[in-house]
């Protein structure tokens, strides 16, 4: 019989088009018009079924009804329904009780970065992405809700698959005081990053990323999870049947930029005069005489040339970088399963010539039903990788970035290029301070090679015992070998003393590093319901077992000049080093529903931990969440109101992350080289090892999280909002302080410190216009975070820790009462009225302690996204900041201490600075101080009052157009999809505070030394595009 | 398993070498190297303070010698057979002891390097008179303690367990302790030489207290001079021209001058000259830009034209450093002669000091050798004269504590000799004529203020100008 009727939107009660009208069970089927009406033919015993992206389905017993009205609901989540939580369960979202952010792989992959966690900086509410300024394989800093531990790690989980996979970072993190396991290198002279573990990951392999930001979500993953999850998805099969290709390309240019504005009126030289002999040229200093027309200056080479400015050397000497990634993939899926493979290969070349960074990487999913029952799937990834001379960053010694950055403003470029080499082929020396390398002579003679073979991936077997039951066995394994060689002094380094007779002079450093992570869990699972009522379980168990080890050889002095051999080496100091460590788990979960608008879910967990004792080694946490979908609890709903949902969590984790393995024991060890006694027999050195005093009554640490959110979703969903309020609070936390250096140590660790984090975190979308052939999409995320310290040894306000010392001066302190990532360090002294007080020489006195400048961490973090789609066209863009921090500028430091800064000028045309201020008897000083020693107390006194400034800023990060030719090709065509789009990242600075940098440049990845910058390669604008194409 | 507690011993000494630091404080405070440049540099040679190097010896005494000196005992104090490695472990942390608490004054002393085995995380500072007391009863009892019947620890790298060699660093650290007293408490300084000279002193260059260094083990100062330093310190002019007037054949084994050298690079070896006629000691009170006109008025090509002490031989990086020696020991015991509070000849002793460091130099290199005959005429131009007793006899002791900067400068203050002319450097920011001690590091203020401030309470404030108690 013929059926006709009408379709419509329960709410508007108008038509919908296109909803997809099927005969159950057949492959008959329509389709609504405009109006929403439609024809089919049936049999009375049919059963119809209505389903539309954006609503429910909705099946309808044909009967002997010939017409049949239907209205549809709209489906409570547009984007996303289900949501990957932890283990890898998928869920409905409307059942969460805390906060997630799911984003989709284009998202990560169409205006994309080398490392592609820095493409989400700014789009994901309470979600801080610090990429450092350390070149294309460097670290990416990612800080979900704040930072919440005192001296240790917040890095948060990443887990590919439900698996966690190694995040290791190795940037170089010279003060660092305190325990958050970054791995350094020997030997001196290399302050290079060497990136981190989400650099293996190719963005076109990823299907989504859900980032759980609250401990609830994280509570099922423990110990490593108090800082959030980044749970990544990678494609494990095609979206439609039969084999499909696609091809992803993307290339972005880089260009440097420079946000230096030194003086130029003074040249170099020191004490005000000019060079005018070879030597001392000051190099690095612009304490010099004032530029006039026809003077000339006498340089290290012996030549006179102009006494002149030279303007623009950021950018004259860095150049232009690329990123060049090709990515095919082939994907296929039938009734039982499918696959996805990938290859992909990225070249990048840096803004130094000789840095690159190749990353080649396969990635094969799969799904396959063997049975009703049995089903498996599994993913590796494989990924060979190649990062060649990462530059020396923020270091005062050996590092381009501050040697450059304080080259004296007469000193040319191109003259450091052409005479780098004296007549011996060493280093020719340009500077009185012959640790700031010549930039031209490292890049020529420095060498670093770092090489990466990476295999991760899991496989999971499921059965269903009944339909309602199944029992799932996963096992996953990180397993990289890391190889790394460099010459951390090369031979003729001005900055080395010579080689006895017969050798050059020179230091080399091989070093091997494995690392194999592997978890085994398993799980049961079940979900039934009963009338009105449901219930989800899980219950499971994970073992997960680490080891790394690591052959390294120190080489000094050479036989051969410019081999750089383990066996050419006249000096040799080798070292093993093994670690393993353990952790057990056992969890188990249960979900209870109520109709579709109620929900309680609770969960707990127990770890053993081996690095811990035995007696402290077990802790058992739980969390407790709800969800409430008001919105569905009641028959009638203002209009207005499509959807509301009320959630609340609390949640527990336990962690041993800031113990590093056998921190509990002193260890004593032998030196590699023995030492000769006066009868010249060789003897052996040792000694308890460490700087760290060992404390074998460690505790786990323990964070208590409490979180609410509102969703809502009004105006025809042209208004949404997703806020949560979160306060955690982490105790007993394993501190690491510095102590007495007459203790023996250095720092310590303690199971004191408690630490509060209060914050508010929201996305609000708002569609201000929506036609036909237009739509405005208005985005905006944002956080407020502030976290305070509540105890560290006692909770007495006022006492501090020491846990990081910037490389020149000042430090970083945590102080009870007060806010996370305290900047310490010395102020000018001054008297009860305010005055400054200088010294009978004219200079400036410092405070007699150190005092606080404020905290490092930022209290907002957020950004507004603007999307515009007319027809096939969308274009984007995106404003991001971060505000409330202060920073210790390193590269000011320098530029105060060299005469850059333009705030040397004053006194300089006097022939010396008179301090406005008294001196120590409280009269007016008048006393005459000449400029340069003026200045230089910023080393000398370690006074670091000029240098710090508010961190914060406001930049347009990205602007994205794309246009889909896919609806302008024909219907019959190989190609079924065509996308390319035009990419614009870090765009412009719009506001900032600190002077002569970006200050997003810092060079650390360790949260011990937040705020303490120090120069690092300057920032980028990328311009490039993403072509794809699908066959 | 566990480490033979020698090895730590071992580690104790060789991390007692001094930091390099001690050439822009201490050894320019006495005035025997100068540099003129500033920044890192800073120090005696502007009269200024810069904490990052007052703070070097105070870091790597603690973290290393203490530390291990301390494990040592610890490991030790219950096991008689090791009873000589205990005694000699006391007799080094003795050592270490005075180095810091002349240097710095109030210093952690009973609490210090306890950190693993008591817990002390942030200990008390004690008093320089407590610690000077404690370590006369520790030199003392250690000393006497040795017994060459017990358990020789041959492993030793100082001097392969020798009971007779420790026995002598013993008694003339136990010297030194006296000595270093004169001026504060003449009494007790008079009781403990006393009891110094009843043993067996240092007395030819094989009993030397020296960190000999190889290429593992590197001298830190000759590092930092044949390295980042290398053209930036130079032989400074009261000590050069000390050594020129009174003809001291020292001068040739010490110095180099790279005549006629314009920049850093030309000091190369073409232009080394070692004659001792030729060099030229660069005068204190300027900066870089001022030594420009003053090299020019003596007629040099520039400043890199003015001698250094030789990075090939006396500070090369493997150079040995001497930290207790037979020369110093037979100069300090001249004075104590001098002083009636031991028997024998002054003059015998005061020349013998003479002869031993001049001997001393060969130890260095090869080529600083200096013959007997140059050594006895010097012995015979510069007669010893009782009525400048005192002033010869640590004028004498400043030439042979050379390099050690903290034991020069020390002496330097209790006796008040040579004397020096203050440096001119205009804007010192010191109230005397004279640095009269080391800051403490900004780490201790950062973390163990009550303790620091306790220490300031009781001896003054944390500058430059305060004298420690044995200089009161």
């Amino acid at each position: 019989q013929q059926v006709s009727g009408t379709v419509s939107d329960k709410t508007s009660g108008q038509g919908i088009p296109g909803v997809l009208v099927l005969v159950k069970g057949t492959t008959t089927g329509a389709v609504t018009d405009i109006d929403g009406k439609f024809n089919i033919n049936a049999r009375s015993s049919d059963t119809l079924s209505f389903s539309s992206t954006g609503f429910t389905t909705v099946e309808e017993y044909v009967g002997n009804r010939t017409q049949i009205t239907v209205s549809m609901d709209a489906a409570v989540l547009e984007l996303g329904e289900m949501v990957v939580t932890a283990l890898g369960i998928r869920k409905e979202s409307k059942k969460l009780g805390y906060a997630t952010t799911t984003v989709g792989g284009e998202a990560l992959t169409e205006n994309r970065s080398p490392n592609f966690m820095n493409t989400l900086q700014g789009k994901v509410a309470g979600v801080n992405i610090s990429g450092l300024g350390t070149g294309p394989a460097g670290t990416s800093k990612i800080r979900i809700r704040g930072q919440s531990s005192i001296s240790g790690q917040n890095n948060p989980l990443i887990v590919v698959n439900g698996v966690p996979i190694d995040n290791t970072n190795f940037g170089t993190n010279p003060g660092n005081a305190a325990a958050d396991n970054s791995i350094g290198v020997r030997g001196g002279g290399n302050t290079s990053d060497g990136g981190d573990g989400l650099s293996s990951i190719n963005p076109d392999d990823i299907e989504s990323m859900t980032i759980l930001k609250g401990a609830t979500a994280a509570a099922l993953y423990g110990s490593r999870a108090k800082d959030g999850v980044i749970m990544i998805t990678t494609k494990t099969r095609g979206k439609s049947k039969g084999i499909g290709v696609s091809f992803n390309s993307n290339y972005t240019n880089e260009t440097p930029l420079d946000f230096t504005d030194y003086q130029y009126e003074y040249g170099q030289g020191e004490n005000g005069v000019r060079p005018t002999a070879p030597n001392p040229t000051s190099g690095q200093w612009s304490f010099g005489e004032k530029f006039q027309p026809g003077m000339t200056q006498v340089l290290f080479d012996g030549v006179t040339v102009p006494y002149e400015p030279q303007f623009d050397r950021v950018r004259n000497f860095f150049q232009n970088g690329s990123n060049l990634t090709n990515t095919i993939s082939l994907a296929a899926a039938t009734d039982k399963g499918g696959f996805n493979l990938s290859f992909a290969n990225m070249d990048n070349q840096g803004i130094i010539s000789n840095n690159k960074f190749n990353r080649k990487t396969v990635n094969l999913g799969f799904a396959y039903d063997l049975s009703s029952k049995l089903s498996f799937t599994g993913n590796v990834n494989y990924s060979n990788e190649y990062n060649q001379n990462p530059p020396n960053i923020a270091n005062q010694d050996n590092s381009i970035p501050t040697a450059l950055y304080n080259l004296a403003n007469s000193m040319p470029l191109s003259l450091l290029d052409e005479k780098k080499y004296d007549a011996a082929g060493n280093e020719f020396v340009y500077s009185r301070f012959r640790n700031r390398t010549n930039p031209y002579w490292t890049i020529a003679e420095q060498f670093q090679n770092i090489r990466r073979d990476r295999l991760f991936g899991n496989l999971a077997l499921k059965y269903n015992l009944t339909p309602w039951l199944f029992v799932q066995g996963r096992i996953g394994q990180d397993y990289w070998s890391r190889d790394q060689d460099f010459n951390n002094f090369p031979t003729g380094h001005a900055s080395i003393a010579a080689a006895p007779a017969g050798f050059e002079n020179g230091t080399y450093t091989q070093e091997s590093r494995r690392f194999r992570e592997t978890n085994m869990d398993l799980l049961i699972s079940g979900s039934r319901t009963f009338g009105k009522f449901g219930i989800d379980f899980n219950v499971g168990g994970n073992q997960m077992y680490r080891r790394s080890d690591l052959n390294s050889v120190l080489v000094n002095d050479f036989v051969v000049r410019d081999l750089y051999t383990v066996m050419n080496g006249r000096v040799k100091d080798p070292i093993y080093g093994l670690s393993e460590r353990a952790v057990n788990s056992v969890y188990g979960s249960a979900e209870f529903s109520y109709k579709s608008f109620l929900y309680l879910n609770v969960t707990a967990r127990n770890d053993w931990f081996s690095t811990l004792s035995e007696e402290n080694r077990s802790i058992s946490y739980p969390s407790v969440s709800g969800s409430y979908v008001f919105s569905e609890s009641f028959g009638t709903l203002p209009k207005w109101l499509k959807f509301g949902k009320l959630r609340a969590a609390y949640a527990e984790v336990g962690s041993d992350t800031d113990v590093a393995p056998y921190a509990n024991n002193l260890f004593y060890g032998i030196n590699a080289n023995l030492y000769p006694n006066p009868a010249g027999a060789a003897q052996p050195v040792g000694g308890s090892q460490g700087n760290t005093l060992p404390n074998a009554g460690l505790r786990p640490m323990r964070a208590t999280e409490a979180e609410i959110g509102l969703e809502l979703r009004m105006f025809d969903n042209r208004v949404s909002l997703d806020a949560a309020v979160y306060q955690k609070t982490t105790n007993d936390q394993i501190v690491s302080a510095q102590i007495s250096d007459a203790s023996g140590f250095t720092n310590t660790l303690i199971n004191s410190g408690k630490s509060r984090n209060n914050g508010v975190e929201m996305l609000l979308n708002l569609v201000p216009i929506k036609s036909s052939n237009f739509r405005w999409d208005l985005s905006f995320n944002g956080s407020y975070n502030i976290t305070k310290v509540l105890s560290l040894l006692t909770d007495t306000p006022g006492e501090r820790i020491t846990v990081g010392t910037h490389v020149f001066n000042g430090e970083l302190r945590q102080v009870v009462g007060q806010e996370m990532g305290q900047i310490y360090g010395f102020g000018y002294r001054r008297d009860a009225q305010g005055r400054q007080i200088f010294g009978g020489n004219g200079i400036p006195l410092r405070t007699t302690d150190l005092i606080s400048f404020g905290s490092a961490l930022p209290k907002w973090v957020g950004g507004i996204n603007n999307g515009f789609v007319y027809k096939n066209l969308s274009v984007s863009f995106l404003i991001d900041f971060k505000l409330g921090n202060m920073m210790l500028s390193g590269t000011n430091f320098n530029a105060y201490r060299h005469g850059l800064h333009k705030a040397t000028l004053q006194g300089r045309a006097e022939g010396g600075v008179v301090g406005v201020g008294v001196n120590d008897k409280g009269e007016t000083n008048t006393v005459k101080a000449n400029v340069q020693p003026y200045w230089e107390v910023v080393r000398s006194l370690a006074l670091i009052e000029p240098v710090v400034y508010n961190g914060g800023y406001w930049k347009l990060r990205q602007i994205t157009a794309g246009y889909d030719f896919g609806k302008h090709l024909p219907a019959n065509s190989a190609i079924k999809g065509l996308k390319l789009s035009f990419v614009a990242n870090n765009v412009l600075m719009l506001k900032k505070w600190v002077d002569n940098i970006d200050p997003e440049t810092f060079g650390y990845s360790s949260d011990n030394l937040i705020g303490m910058e120090s120069t690092g390669l300057p920032s980028t604008r990328s311009l490039g595009f993403n072509l794809n194409v699908q066959f | 398993t566990s480490i033979n507690p020698v090895f730590s011993l071992n580690n104790a000494v060789i991390n007692a070498s001094f930091v390099s630091t001690i050439v822009q404080n201490e050894i320019g405070i006495v005035q025997q190297m100068v540099s003129p440049n500033s920044g890192v540099l800073t120090g005696a040679n502007f009269n200024q303070d810069n904490r990052d190097g007052t703070s070097q010896n105070w870091i790597r005494y603690y973290r290393t010698v203490i530390r291990f000196s301390v494990d040592v005992l610890e490991s030790t104090k219950d096991q008689p057979t090791r009873s000589n490695l205990y005694n000699m472990a006391r007799i080094w942390k003795a050592h270490a002891m005075m180095v810091m608490t002349d240097s710095y004054g109030d210093v952690p002393y009973t609490e210090a390097g306890k950190g693993y085995s008591e817990q002390v995380l942030l200990p008390k500072y004690d008093t320089q008179q407590a610690i000077y007391n404690d370590i006369i009863k520790e030199l003392t009892e250690a000393t006497a303690a040795l017994d060459a019947a017990k358990t020789v620890e041959t492993a030793d790298v100082l001097y392969g367990g020798n009971i007779a060699l420790w026995k002598k660093l013993g008694n003339s650290l136990l010297l030194r302790a006296g000595m270093r007293l004169s001026k504060v408490d003449a009494a007790l300084a008079q009781s403990t030489v006393q009891k110094a000279v009843q043993g067996a002193l240092m007395e030819v260059n094989a009993d030397n207290c020296v960190i000999r260094h190889d290429a593992n083990y590197t001298n830190q100062v000759g590092n930092m001079l044949n390295a980042t330093e290398a053209n930036n310190f130079y032989l400074a002019a009261p000590f050069a021209n000390h050594l020129k007037n009174t003809n001291d054949p020292r001068l040739g084994s010490i110095a180099v001058r790279y005549v006629g050298a314009k920049s850093g690079p030309e000091q190369n070896a073409a232009r080394a000259n070692i004659d001792p006629a030729v060099q030229i000691g660069m005068p204190f009170g300027f900066d870089n830009s001022g030594i420009v006109g003053e090299a020019a008025k003596a007629g040099l090509a520039s400043f890199y034209d003015y001698s250094q002490v030789d990075r090939t031989r006396m500070v090369k990086n493997t150079a040995p450093m001497f930290l207790v020696t037979a020369a110093q020991t037979q100069l300090l015991l001249a004075e104590a002669i001098q002083r009636g509070w031991a028997t024998g000849s002054a003059e015998q002793a005061y020349q013998k000091g003479i002869r031993l460091h001049m001997e001393q130099m060969a130890l260095y290199d090869a080529r600083s050798a200096i013959a007997g005959s140059a050594i006895d005429a010097y012995i015979a131009a510069n007669p010893y004269d009782a009525t400048k007793a005192r002033e010869q006899i640590n004028t004498q002791y400043w030439i042979a504590s050379f390099l050690n900067g903290p034991e020069a400068f020390a002496n330097f203050r209790r006796s008040g000799f040579p004397v020096l002319t203050p440096n001119p450097f205009p804007g010192k920011a010191i109230k005397g004529n004279f640095i009269n001690r080391l800051t403490y590091p900004n780490s201790e203020i950062s973390v163990n203020k009550a303790n620091v401030d306790a220490a300031i309470a009781r001896q003054g404030a944390d500058d430059l100008d305060t004298k420690v108690w044995w200089d009161k």
